[in-house]
Protein backbone atom coordinates (compact mmCIF):
# COMPACT_ATOMS: atom_id res chain seq x y z
CA UNK A 1 0.00 0.00 0.00
CA UNK A 2 1.43 3.41 -0.89
CA UNK A 3 1.89 6.11 1.69
CA UNK A 4 -0.71 8.23 -0.09
CA UNK A 5 -3.42 5.60 0.25
CA UNK A 6 -2.46 4.87 3.83
CA UNK A 7 -2.78 8.55 4.65
CA UNK A 8 -6.13 8.80 3.01
CA UNK A 9 -7.40 5.82 4.96
CA UNK A 10 -6.12 7.24 8.20
CA UNK A 11 -8.43 10.16 7.59
CA UNK A 12 -11.34 7.77 8.07
CA UNK A 13 -10.99 6.13 11.47
CA UNK A 14 -14.58 5.02 11.06
CA UNK A 15 -13.55 2.54 8.38
CA UNK A 16 -10.77 1.06 10.47
CA UNK A 17 -13.06 0.65 13.44
CA UNK A 18 -15.74 -0.86 11.21
CA UNK A 19 -13.29 -3.38 9.78
CA UNK A 20 -12.00 -4.24 13.23
CA UNK A 21 -8.55 -2.93 12.30
CA UNK A 22 -8.40 -0.81 15.42
CA UNK A 23 -10.58 -0.60 18.46
CA UNK A 24 -10.90 3.13 18.78
CA UNK A 25 -14.63 3.73 18.72
CA UNK A 26 -15.72 5.70 15.69
CA UNK A 27 -19.02 6.04 13.93
CA UNK A 28 -19.20 3.88 10.85
CA UNK A 29 -19.52 5.85 7.60
CA UNK A 30 -22.82 5.82 5.77
CA UNK A 31 -21.55 3.45 3.11
CA UNK A 32 -20.42 1.04 5.84
CA UNK A 33 -23.87 1.05 7.36
CA UNK A 34 -25.43 0.43 3.97
CA UNK A 35 -23.05 -2.44 3.28
CA UNK A 36 -24.10 -3.92 6.59
CA UNK A 37 -27.75 -3.56 5.61
CA UNK A 38 -27.08 -5.60 2.49
CA UNK A 39 -24.54 -8.14 3.68
CA UNK A 40 -24.44 -8.48 7.46
CA UNK A 41 -27.50 -10.65 7.99
CA UNK A 42 -26.40 -13.27 5.48
CA UNK A 43 -28.74 -15.83 3.99
CA UNK A 44 -32.20 -16.50 5.43
CA UNK A 45 -32.31 -19.44 7.86
CA UNK A 46 -34.66 -21.23 5.48
CA UNK A 47 -32.12 -20.86 2.67
CA UNK A 48 -29.41 -22.29 4.90
CA UNK A 49 -31.64 -25.16 5.89
CA UNK A 50 -32.38 -25.99 2.31
CA UNK A 51 -28.70 -25.67 1.33
CA UNK A 52 -27.62 -27.88 4.24
CA UNK A 53 -30.01 -30.63 3.31
CA UNK A 54 -29.05 -30.47 -0.34
CA UNK A 55 -25.38 -30.57 0.62
CA UNK A 56 -25.80 -33.63 2.80
CA UNK A 57 -27.69 -35.36 0.06
CA UNK A 58 -25.07 -34.54 -2.53
CA UNK A 59 -22.15 -35.61 -0.36
CA UNK A 60 -23.82 -38.84 0.66
CA UNK A 61 -24.35 -39.71 -2.96
CA UNK A 62 -20.84 -38.74 -3.97
CA UNK A 63 -18.73 -39.97 -1.11
CA UNK A 64 -18.83 -43.32 0.63
CA UNK A 65 -19.64 -42.90 4.29
CA UNK A 66 -16.82 -43.65 6.70
CA UNK A 67 -16.60 -46.80 8.76
CA UNK A 68 -16.57 -46.27 12.50
CA UNK A 69 -14.51 -48.33 14.84
CA UNK A 70 -14.28 -48.83 18.56
CA UNK A 71 -12.47 -50.90 21.13
CA UNK A 72 -13.35 -53.35 23.83
CA UNK A 73 -10.51 -52.75 26.22
CA UNK A 74 -10.99 -55.92 28.27
CA UNK A 75 -12.70 -59.15 27.43
CA UNK A 76 -12.08 -62.83 28.25
CA UNK A 77 -10.16 -63.11 24.96
CA UNK A 78 -8.24 -59.87 25.42
CA UNK A 79 -8.80 -56.45 23.90
CA UNK A 80 -10.79 -56.30 20.67
CA UNK A 81 -11.25 -53.81 17.88
CA UNK A 82 -14.44 -53.70 15.91
CA UNK A 83 -15.79 -51.62 13.07
CA UNK A 84 -19.20 -50.93 11.59
CA UNK A 85 -20.42 -49.51 8.30
CA UNK A 86 -23.97 -48.32 7.65
CA UNK A 87 -24.71 -51.90 6.56
CA UNK A 88 -23.40 -53.62 9.65
CA UNK A 89 -20.35 -55.03 11.32
CA UNK A 90 -17.31 -55.02 9.00
CA UNK A 91 -14.51 -56.06 11.31
CA UNK A 92 -13.64 -57.69 14.60
CA UNK A 93 -9.95 -57.95 15.36
CA UNK A 94 -7.95 -59.20 18.26
CA UNK A 95 -5.71 -56.70 19.94
CA UNK A 96 -3.12 -54.88 17.81
CA UNK A 97 -1.92 -51.28 17.61
CA UNK A 98 -4.71 -48.89 16.72
CA UNK A 99 -2.91 -47.28 13.76
CA UNK A 100 -2.28 -50.70 12.26
CA UNK A 101 -5.88 -51.74 12.68
CA UNK A 102 -7.16 -48.50 11.20
CA UNK A 103 -4.86 -48.69 8.20
CA UNK A 104 -5.78 -52.26 7.38
CA UNK A 105 -9.46 -51.41 7.83
CA UNK A 106 -9.20 -48.45 5.44
CA UNK A 107 -7.27 -50.49 2.91
CA UNK A 108 -9.79 -53.28 3.04
CA UNK A 109 -12.97 -51.19 2.94
CA UNK A 110 -11.72 -48.28 0.81
CA UNK A 111 -13.39 -45.97 3.30
CA UNK A 112 -12.14 -43.55 5.88
CA UNK A 113 -12.09 -45.13 9.33
CA UNK A 114 -13.08 -42.95 12.25
CA UNK A 115 -12.99 -43.93 15.88
CA UNK A 116 -16.41 -43.35 17.43
CA UNK A 117 -18.16 -44.82 20.42
CA UNK A 118 -21.80 -44.28 19.50
CA UNK A 119 -22.02 -46.13 16.18
CA UNK A 120 -20.09 -49.12 17.56
CA UNK A 121 -21.87 -49.24 20.90
CA UNK A 122 -24.42 -51.92 20.06
CA UNK A 123 -21.86 -54.29 18.57
CA UNK A 124 -19.43 -53.76 21.44
CA UNK A 125 -22.09 -54.52 24.02
CA UNK A 126 -23.27 -57.67 22.26
CA UNK A 127 -19.75 -58.93 21.76
CA UNK A 128 -18.79 -58.40 25.37
CA UNK A 129 -22.04 -59.94 26.62
CA UNK A 130 -21.46 -62.94 24.40
CA UNK A 131 -17.92 -63.47 25.60
CA UNK A 132 -19.04 -63.15 29.21
CA UNK A 133 -21.75 -65.75 28.65
CA UNK A 134 -24.60 -63.28 29.08
CA UNK A 135 -25.78 -63.58 25.49
CA UNK A 136 -26.30 -66.69 23.43
CA UNK A 137 -26.53 -65.32 19.92
CA UNK A 138 -25.80 -62.11 18.08
CA UNK A 139 -28.42 -59.92 16.55
CA UNK A 140 -26.10 -57.86 14.41
CA UNK A 141 -26.04 -57.26 10.68
CA UNK A 142 -22.72 -58.03 9.08
CA UNK A 143 -21.31 -56.24 6.08
CA UNK A 144 -19.40 -58.64 3.87
CA UNK A 145 -19.37 -56.40 0.81
CA UNK A 146 -15.58 -56.12 0.99
CA UNK A 147 -14.72 -59.80 0.67
CA UNK A 148 -14.60 -62.01 -2.43
CA UNK A 149 -17.68 -63.91 -3.52
CA UNK A 150 -16.04 -67.19 -2.58
CA UNK A 151 -15.11 -66.00 0.90
CA UNK A 152 -18.57 -64.54 1.38
CA UNK A 153 -20.16 -67.93 0.60
CA UNK A 154 -17.79 -69.67 2.99
CA UNK A 155 -18.50 -67.15 5.75
CA UNK A 156 -22.26 -67.41 5.23
CA UNK A 157 -21.97 -71.18 5.51
CA UNK A 158 -19.95 -70.83 8.72
CA UNK A 159 -22.58 -68.45 10.06
CA UNK A 160 -25.14 -71.20 9.63
CA UNK A 161 -23.31 -73.56 11.98
CA UNK A 162 -25.39 -73.34 15.16
CA UNK A 163 -23.97 -72.58 18.55
CA UNK A 164 -22.88 -75.70 20.36
CA UNK A 165 -22.19 -77.58 17.12
CA UNK A 166 -19.19 -77.79 14.84
CA UNK A 167 -18.54 -78.40 11.19
CA UNK A 168 -15.45 -79.19 9.12
CA UNK A 169 -13.66 -77.48 6.28
CA UNK A 170 -14.69 -80.32 4.00
CA UNK A 171 -18.34 -80.07 4.98
CA UNK A 172 -18.37 -76.34 4.31
CA UNK A 173 -16.67 -76.94 0.98
CA UNK A 174 -19.37 -79.42 0.03
CA UNK A 175 -22.09 -77.08 1.25
CA UNK A 176 -20.99 -74.31 -1.08
CA UNK A 177 -20.70 -76.76 -3.95
CA UNK A 178 -16.89 -76.87 -4.05
CA UNK A 179 -16.17 -80.26 -2.50
CA UNK A 180 -12.49 -80.12 -3.47
CA UNK A 181 -11.90 -76.70 -2.00
CA UNK A 182 -11.46 -77.66 1.66
CA UNK A 183 -8.06 -75.99 1.80
CA UNK A 184 -9.38 -72.76 0.23
CA UNK A 185 -12.26 -72.90 2.71
CA UNK A 186 -9.68 -73.09 5.48
CA UNK A 187 -7.93 -70.02 4.11
CA UNK A 188 -11.18 -68.12 3.70
CA UNK A 189 -12.09 -68.85 7.31
CA UNK A 190 -8.57 -68.03 8.45
CA UNK A 191 -8.98 -64.53 7.10
CA UNK A 192 -12.51 -64.13 8.44
CA UNK A 193 -12.82 -60.35 8.94
CA UNK A 194 -15.50 -60.77 11.62
CA UNK A 195 -14.34 -63.58 13.94
CA UNK A 196 -16.47 -64.60 16.92
CA UNK A 197 -19.61 -63.09 15.35
CA UNK A 198 -19.10 -65.16 12.21
CA UNK A 199 -18.20 -68.35 14.06
CA UNK A 200 -15.25 -69.64 12.07
CA UNK A 201 -14.15 -71.20 15.36
CA UNK A 202 -16.95 -73.74 14.89
CA UNK A 203 -15.24 -75.15 11.82
CA UNK A 204 -12.63 -77.83 12.45
CA UNK A 205 -10.28 -80.10 10.58
CA UNK A 206 -11.63 -83.33 9.09
CA UNK A 207 -10.23 -85.32 12.01
CA UNK A 208 -12.01 -83.06 14.50
CA UNK A 209 -8.78 -81.26 15.36
CA UNK A 210 -9.06 -77.56 16.09
CA UNK A 211 -6.52 -77.04 13.33
CA UNK A 212 -5.87 -73.34 13.66
CA UNK A 213 -7.19 -69.98 14.68
CA UNK A 214 -5.87 -66.61 13.67
CA UNK A 215 -7.03 -64.80 16.77
CA UNK A 216 -4.76 -63.91 19.64
CA UNK A 217 -3.94 -67.03 21.58
CA UNK A 218 -4.53 -69.09 18.44
CA UNK A 219 -5.99 -72.50 19.13
CA UNK A 220 -6.38 -71.76 22.82
CA UNK A 221 -8.83 -68.99 21.99
CA UNK A 222 -10.65 -71.24 19.57
CA UNK A 223 -10.97 -73.93 22.24
CA UNK A 224 -12.09 -71.35 24.76
CA UNK A 225 -14.83 -70.10 22.45
CA UNK A 226 -16.07 -73.63 21.79
CA UNK A 227 -16.07 -74.32 25.50
CA UNK A 228 -18.04 -71.15 26.11
CA UNK A 229 -20.59 -72.43 23.62
CA UNK A 230 -20.52 -75.89 25.19
CA UNK A 231 -19.81 -77.42 21.84
CA UNK A 232 -20.04 -81.18 21.50
CA UNK A 233 -16.69 -82.00 19.97
CA UNK A 234 -16.16 -85.24 18.09
CA UNK A 235 -13.08 -86.62 19.78
CA UNK A 236 -11.79 -83.26 21.03
CA UNK A 237 -8.10 -82.96 20.33
CA UNK A 238 -6.11 -79.81 19.85
CA UNK A 239 -3.38 -80.20 17.27
CA UNK A 240 -0.51 -77.84 18.00
CA UNK B 1 -1.22 -31.90 9.57
CA UNK B 2 -3.05 -35.01 8.36
CA UNK B 3 -5.65 -34.57 5.65
CA UNK B 4 -8.76 -33.02 7.12
CA UNK B 5 -11.80 -35.16 7.56
CA UNK B 6 -14.39 -33.74 5.20
CA UNK B 7 -17.21 -34.64 7.56
CA UNK B 8 -15.74 -32.48 10.31
CA UNK B 9 -15.15 -29.68 7.83
CA UNK B 10 -18.81 -29.82 6.79
CA UNK B 11 -19.94 -29.72 10.40
CA UNK B 12 -17.75 -26.80 11.33
CA UNK B 13 -17.64 -24.73 8.19
CA UNK B 14 -20.60 -25.43 5.92
CA UNK B 15 -22.68 -22.69 7.50
CA UNK B 16 -20.13 -19.83 7.34
CA UNK B 17 -19.07 -20.93 3.87
CA UNK B 18 -22.70 -20.88 2.77
CA UNK B 19 -23.08 -17.36 4.18
CA UNK B 20 -19.89 -16.36 2.39
CA UNK B 21 -21.10 -17.70 -0.94
CA UNK B 22 -24.46 -16.03 -0.44
CA UNK B 23 -22.72 -12.72 0.20
CA UNK B 24 -20.61 -13.06 -2.92
CA UNK B 25 -23.35 -14.33 -5.20
CA UNK B 26 -26.42 -12.71 -3.66
CA UNK B 27 -28.62 -15.55 -4.79
CA UNK B 28 -29.85 -18.50 -2.71
CA UNK B 29 -29.74 -21.13 -5.40
CA UNK B 30 -26.32 -20.02 -6.63
CA UNK B 31 -25.03 -20.16 -3.06
CA UNK B 32 -26.53 -23.60 -2.59
CA UNK B 33 -24.99 -24.92 -5.77
CA UNK B 34 -21.56 -23.48 -5.03
CA UNK B 35 -21.69 -24.82 -1.48
CA UNK B 36 -22.08 -28.33 -2.86
CA UNK B 37 -19.35 -27.83 -5.39
CA UNK B 38 -17.02 -26.45 -2.72
CA UNK B 39 -17.46 -29.40 -0.39
CA UNK B 40 -17.26 -31.92 -3.21
CA UNK B 41 -13.88 -30.45 -4.09
CA UNK B 42 -12.92 -30.53 -0.43
CA UNK B 43 -13.97 -34.16 -0.06
CA UNK B 44 -12.05 -35.13 -3.17
CA UNK B 45 -8.94 -33.44 -1.86
CA UNK B 46 -9.42 -35.05 1.55
CA UNK B 47 -9.83 -38.46 -0.06
CA UNK B 48 -6.61 -37.91 -1.99
CA UNK B 49 -4.94 -37.14 1.32
CA UNK B 50 -3.79 -33.65 0.36
CA UNK B 51 -2.18 -32.11 3.42
CA UNK B 52 -3.74 -28.86 4.60
CA UNK B 53 -2.18 -26.49 7.08
CA UNK B 54 -4.98 -23.95 7.49
CA UNK B 55 -8.31 -25.70 6.89
CA UNK B 56 -10.37 -22.54 7.29
CA UNK B 57 -8.36 -20.42 4.88
CA UNK B 58 -8.15 -23.36 2.49
CA UNK B 59 -11.92 -23.83 2.53
CA UNK B 60 -12.45 -20.15 1.82
CA UNK B 61 -9.96 -20.40 -1.03
CA UNK B 62 -11.88 -23.31 -2.55
CA UNK B 63 -15.19 -21.48 -2.04
CA UNK B 64 -13.78 -18.32 -3.60
CA UNK B 65 -12.62 -20.19 -6.70
CA UNK B 66 -15.91 -22.02 -6.96
CA UNK B 67 -17.87 -18.77 -6.76
CA UNK B 68 -15.58 -17.18 -9.30
CA UNK B 69 -16.04 -19.86 -11.92
CA UNK B 70 -19.75 -19.87 -11.18
CA UNK B 71 -19.84 -16.10 -11.61
CA UNK B 72 -18.11 -16.38 -14.96
CA UNK B 73 -20.63 -18.98 -16.07
CA UNK B 74 -23.54 -16.76 -15.00
CA UNK B 75 -22.05 -13.76 -16.75
CA UNK B 76 -21.78 -15.79 -19.94
CA UNK B 77 -25.35 -16.93 -19.61
CA UNK B 78 -26.61 -13.42 -18.96
CA UNK B 79 -24.72 -12.01 -21.89
CA UNK B 80 -26.32 -14.64 -24.07
CA UNK B 81 -29.74 -13.90 -22.71
CA UNK B 82 -29.31 -10.19 -23.25
CA UNK B 83 -28.25 -10.82 -26.80
CA UNK B 84 -31.35 -12.89 -27.29
CA UNK B 85 -33.65 -10.49 -25.52
CA UNK B 86 -33.41 -6.89 -26.75
CA UNK B 87 -36.41 -5.84 -24.63
CA UNK B 88 -34.66 -6.60 -21.39
CA UNK B 89 -33.53 -3.02 -20.74
CA UNK B 90 -36.89 -1.55 -21.63
CA UNK B 91 -38.61 -3.86 -19.21
CA UNK B 92 -36.28 -2.99 -16.37
CA UNK B 93 -36.94 0.69 -17.07
CA UNK B 94 -40.64 0.18 -16.44
CA UNK B 95 -40.13 -1.10 -12.91
CA UNK B 96 -41.81 1.49 -10.73
CA UNK B 97 -39.46 3.82 -8.86
CA UNK B 98 -38.78 2.47 -5.40
CA UNK B 99 -38.26 4.45 -2.23
CA UNK B 100 -35.06 6.45 -1.95
CA UNK B 101 -33.53 4.03 0.56
CA UNK B 102 -34.10 1.06 -1.70
CA UNK B 103 -32.55 2.89 -4.61
CA UNK B 104 -29.54 3.70 -2.50
CA UNK B 105 -29.14 0.11 -1.33
CA UNK B 106 -29.44 -1.09 -4.87
CA UNK B 107 -26.69 1.34 -5.88
CA UNK B 108 -24.48 0.09 -3.09
CA UNK B 109 -25.22 -3.49 -4.02
CA UNK B 110 -24.35 -2.92 -7.64
CA UNK B 111 -21.16 -1.13 -6.55
CA UNK B 112 -20.25 -4.28 -4.61
CA UNK B 113 -20.95 -6.27 -7.74
CA UNK B 114 -18.74 -4.01 -9.85
CA UNK B 115 -15.72 -4.46 -7.59
CA UNK B 116 -12.83 -6.48 -8.94
CA UNK B 117 -13.40 -10.01 -7.58
CA UNK B 118 -10.31 -10.01 -5.41
CA UNK B 119 -11.32 -6.78 -3.70
CA UNK B 120 -14.88 -7.92 -3.19
CA UNK B 121 -13.85 -11.25 -1.71
CA UNK B 122 -11.21 -9.61 0.49
CA UNK B 123 -13.78 -7.20 1.89
CA UNK B 124 -16.38 -9.89 2.54
CA UNK B 125 -13.86 -12.26 4.10
CA UNK B 126 -12.49 -9.59 6.40
CA UNK B 127 -15.65 -7.82 7.43
CA UNK B 128 -18.40 -10.43 7.24
CA UNK B 129 -16.61 -13.75 7.61
CA UNK B 130 -14.37 -12.42 10.37
CA UNK B 131 -11.08 -13.65 8.92
CA UNK B 132 -7.77 -12.14 9.96
CA UNK B 133 -5.70 -10.53 7.20
CA UNK B 134 -3.36 -13.53 7.47
CA UNK B 135 -6.27 -15.82 6.66
CA UNK B 136 -7.64 -13.54 3.94
CA UNK B 137 -4.18 -13.59 2.37
CA UNK B 138 -3.99 -17.37 2.61
CA UNK B 139 -7.45 -17.72 1.07
CA UNK B 140 -6.69 -15.36 -1.80
CA UNK B 141 -3.12 -16.47 -2.36
CA UNK B 142 -1.50 -13.19 -1.46
CA UNK B 143 0.32 -11.58 1.46
CA UNK B 144 -1.60 -10.27 4.49
CA UNK B 145 -0.53 -6.73 3.52
CA UNK B 146 -1.91 -7.20 0.03
CA UNK B 147 -5.11 -8.65 1.50
CA UNK B 148 -5.52 -5.56 3.63
CA UNK B 149 -4.77 -3.28 0.68
CA UNK B 150 -7.46 -5.05 -1.35
CA UNK B 151 -10.03 -4.45 1.38
CA UNK B 152 -9.28 -0.75 1.52
CA UNK B 153 -9.15 -0.46 -2.26
CA UNK B 154 -12.62 -1.98 -2.39
CA UNK B 155 -13.91 0.68 -0.04
CA UNK B 156 -12.12 3.47 -1.90
CA UNK B 157 -13.58 2.33 -5.21
CA UNK B 158 -17.09 2.22 -3.87
CA UNK B 159 -16.78 5.61 -2.28
CA UNK B 160 -15.62 7.02 -5.58
CA UNK B 161 -18.39 5.41 -7.57
CA UNK B 162 -21.03 6.49 -5.11
CA UNK B 163 -19.63 10.00 -4.96
CA UNK B 164 -18.49 9.81 -1.38
CA UNK B 165 -14.94 11.00 -1.63
CA UNK B 166 -15.14 12.68 1.74
CA UNK B 167 -16.22 11.20 5.02
CA UNK B 168 -19.87 10.86 5.76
Amino acid sequence: MTAGKAKRLKAHPGWEAWLGDNDRPARAPRLARDLDAILAAGPKPADWDQARRALQHKLQAAIPAPVYYGRIARSPVGALWLAVSEQGLVAVEFDRPEAEFRRSLERRTHRRALRADDPTDKARRQLLDYLKGRRRRFSLDVDLSHVSTFQRRVLHAAQAVPRGQVSTYGQIARQIGKPRAARAVGQALGSNPIPIVIPCHRVLGADGSLHGYSGRGGIRTKAWLLQLEQAQLPGFSAVP
Amino acid sequence: MPPPDSEILVREYARPIHAYLWRLLRDPSAAEECLQETFLRVATAAARGDPVTHPRAWLYAVATNTARSYGREIARRERREQELDPDLEDRSATVPEAAERRVRLRQVESAVGRLPPKQRTALVLRKYQGLSYDEVGAALGCSPASARANVYQALRHMREWLGEEGDS
